[in-house]
């Protein structure tokens, strides 16, 4: 029970900006969750190459703002995780992830 | 004199040898990647995607403007993100809802 006051109440809690930022870019993550089984033609490679960049941008801003925000870093993590999955489906659909055709068979 | 100026923001403590300063300017890629996607046919444009960028938009805009000290630059990368977020929205819902009515008032 002390725990959550004690979150209620924390510089980083629910009272707070740096707690509803955090939270709506889980709104990120959500929305990738939402698209994963989209066929890799519908997927955006611009947008989501950004992702890649600014997520991984974030996760050193959350650790090196004051105070530290963890929320934001997982926040952050899970986003990076999940985009680059994307973008490694967006390259396969465009062509980007295929073997060389005179690729020797390894023995 | 200038030169001092500029040394003054360059050493900066959030100037451009910090993640204080990246993290925010890259944010801007978010609205020029969704305005390259301008050119997307509605068909494509994910309604997720573009709601979570129009809501983290309009969230951040509104929170850059109650944090001590006011922060315009935070601000107006989130006024652009919601922006161009809501612009997509309303390509999409004019294509998938609009476009029908027409379509089949045609048929009448």
């Amino acid at each position: 029970m002390s725990f959550f006051k004690t979150f209620l109440n924390s510089p980083v809690g629910p009272k707070t900006t740096h707690f509803w930022g955090p939270v709506a870019n889980w709104g990120f993550v959500a929305a990738a969750m939402a698209d994963i089984e989209k066929p890799p033609e519908m997927l955006s490679g611009n947008m989501t190459g950004v992702m890649c960049v600014y997520s991984a941008l974030c996760m050193r801003f959350a650790w090196m703002v004051q105070p530290r925000n963890y929320l934001l870093l997982v926040c952050h993590a899970s986003n990076e995780t999940v985009q680059l999955y994307q973008l490694s489906r967006w390259a396969g659909g465009q062509g980007y992830l295929q073997l060389k055709e005179d690729k020797t068979p390894s023995p | 004199m200038a030169t001092s100026k500029l040394q003054a923001l360059w050493n900066h403590p959030a100037g451009p040898k910090t993640i204080h300063f990246w993290a925010p300017t890259f944010k801007w890629g978010i609205s020029i990647a969704n305005i390259a996607d301008f050119a997307k046919p509605p068909e494509k444009l994910s309604y997720p995607q573009q709601f979570a960028v129009t809501a983290t938009g309009i969230i951040w805009s509104r929170y850059s403007m109650v944090i001590t000290p006011k922060n315009w630059n935070l601000f107006s990368v989130n006024l652009a993100m919601a922006g161009t977020g809501l612009y997509q929205l309303s390509r999409k819902i004019r294509h998938d809802y609009f476009n029908e009515e027409e379509t089949a008032a045609l048929k009448e």
